[in-house]
């Protein structure tokens, strides 16, 4: 399972988690840049997302209730903190209607299987 | 009482200036409930604008559209859009004035990112401003020209199709939709007469549409598209078709926004049209066999950062001509070679509320017909 923590949570792994890896996206009518991001299964990353124009929303499916406004051009930026625990493709998309083209703004998050070490190697 | 300068001041103090900017922390946000976007169940966009010609011939102030978008979720899977337009304010009976227009009003199978079904009436996914055309996202009071009339925006009609991700940044759309109808062709604005609109379009052979994008490199997004479908059915015996190919291109890095954009349409058994709308109304309407456009925008934001809102100052040329080549027996008339020079500036009072203010410089190959050429002032935003 992937479980999703409010950006400033993170810390609460304790003092041996290493930071999470920053994604930067990017929202503008009517895509998200990028708009396939690839994970390793175990990692925890954190998604920085500003918009390049208007309010946009910023749903990922299939992993909870997350659904956030993305600010608009200059006024900050919107975080989530994920732990890629269980490997899948999930669906993220603009959650708020911005305009004609608004239902292509959709992207898709990619948690890979990690090889399995199986301590062997 | 305030003079004009404490009025300016009061009104920039108190309606303009925007509100403090949350800082990143601030804006952190989890998925709660309360982090759900504040907007009402309807968005929309509007723009007006006085347009003021340099012949001195009056100038006129147009609401020109108005524009209501709404839309639901039936499942995370199944979902309906809608965008319903009145153009220039109002619409009267047997008169000429505005449009009623439904331009969206689709039902999108969300299946997986690589294949999805829409059906309904939708915006032909042609150019760049035909799906994405709110005010404050294109620089100049009035769309270019070349989205008037060589891709004759807003083109929408109804049809069914597939769209999705190809993955490595390429998006694809690919319409079956109702086919243009050659007998509201015009030799000035090309196509644009000919969308059916959905409203009892005849689809004795239905056209289609695409579009591939590719929008994997951060600042750049570039498209190509087409059109081609039978446009002779309301004519016995002729046999006519429409196409139209496309290429466009957006880039932008820091302060520097760039655009361009070509496309040219082919009207096959343009001589047999107007042969035969000659026969049939008295006029030959001198269709060309083929209509060419395209046109490169640079345009800066010039404001520093430590001003709270952005500005713009842009340029554009334009290159088009709707009678670029015409069936043979035809003559080409040199009013409908046209470029133009659009220069102006873009003033956001916030990033949904866009001041426009232009000049837009026509010329053509005629001596005799002048091109048009006005200042223009507009007042576009999005909600």
């Amino acid at each position: 399972m992937v479980v999703l923590l409010v950006s400033g949570a993170a810390a609460g792994h304790g003092q041996s988690a290493p930071p999470p890896r920053v994604i930067h996206i990017v929202a503008e009518r009517f895509l998200f840049t990028p708009s396939e991001i690839t994970v390793e299964e175990g990692s925890v990353v954190e998604l920085r997302i500003t918009s390049e124009d208007t309010d946009h929303g910023f749903r990922l499916r299939g992993l909870g209730d997350v659904n956030l406004t993305v600010p608009k051009r200059g006024r900050g930026d919107v975080r989530v903190t994920i732990e890629a625990n269980e490997p899948g493709n999930y669906v993220f998309e603009c959650s708020h209607v911005c305009g004609a083209g608004h239902g292509f703004m959709r992207g898709a998050l990619r948690v890979k299987a990690r090889r399995s070490s199986g301590g062997t190697r | 009482m305030f003079g004009p300068i404490e009025g300016l001041v009061w009104l920039w103090l108190n309606l303009l200036s925007p509100q403090p900017a949350p800082q990143p922390a601030a804006a952190e946000q989890a998925g709660a409930p309360s982090s759900a976007p504040q907007t009402g169940p309807v968005s929309g966009y509007m723009d007006f604008h006085y347009n003021q010609p340099t012949d001195g011939t009056p100038g006129i102030l147009d609401f020109h559209r108005f524009v209501l978008l709404f839309s639901h979720s039936f499942s995370d899977r199944l979902r309906f859009v809608s965008e319903l337009e009145l153009e220039h304010g109002v619409v009267e009976g047997l008169e000429e004035g505005g449009e009623l227009e439904l331009e969206q009003a689709y039902v999108d199978f969300l299946v997986r990112p690589s294949l999805n079904f829409r059906a309904g009436m939708m915006l032909v996914p042609v150019g760049i401003i035909n799906e994405r055309h709110e005010p404050p996202v294109f620089h100049g009071v009035e769309r270019p020209f070349v989205d008037t009339v060589i891709v004759p925006t807003t083109w929408f009609d109804v049809g069914a199709g597939i769209h999705g991700s190809f993955g490595r940044g390429f998006r694809y759309r690919a319409y079956a939709m109702a086919p243009l109808d050659a007998r509201e062709f015009s030799a000035e604005e090309g196509l644009r007469g000919g969308a059916q609109h959905g409203s009892e379009a005849q689809v004795r052979n239905v056209a289609f549409t695409g579009r591939l994008e590719y929008v994997g490199a951060r600042g750049l997004q570039t498209g190509v598209s087409f059109w081609r479908g039978d446009t002779g059915f309301n004519l016995p015996r002729i046999d006519t078709k429409a196409g139209l190919f496309e290429l466009d291109a957006r880039f932008s890095r820091g302060r520097l926004e760039t655009r361009g954009q070509f496309a040219r349409v082919f009207i096959d058994g343009a001589g047999a049209l107007n042969d035969a709308m000659g026969r049939l109304t008295g006029i030959d309407p001198n269709i060309a066999e083929q209509l060419i456009g395209s046109y490169v925008e640079v345009a800066y934001r010039v404001l520093p950062a430590s001003v709270p809102h952005e500005a713009a100052v842009f340029v554009r040329y334009e290159n088009f001509d709707t009678q670029f080549k015409m069936p043979d027996g035809s003559v080409k008339l040199p009013q409908f070679d046209r470029d133009a020079w659009v220069v102006g500036a873009t003033y956001w009072v916030d990033p949904d509320v866009a001041i426009k203010l232009d000049y837009s410089h026509v010329r053509s190959g005629s001596a005799i017909v002048p091109p048009p050429r006005s200042i223009n002032v507009g007042l576009g935003w999005w909600f």
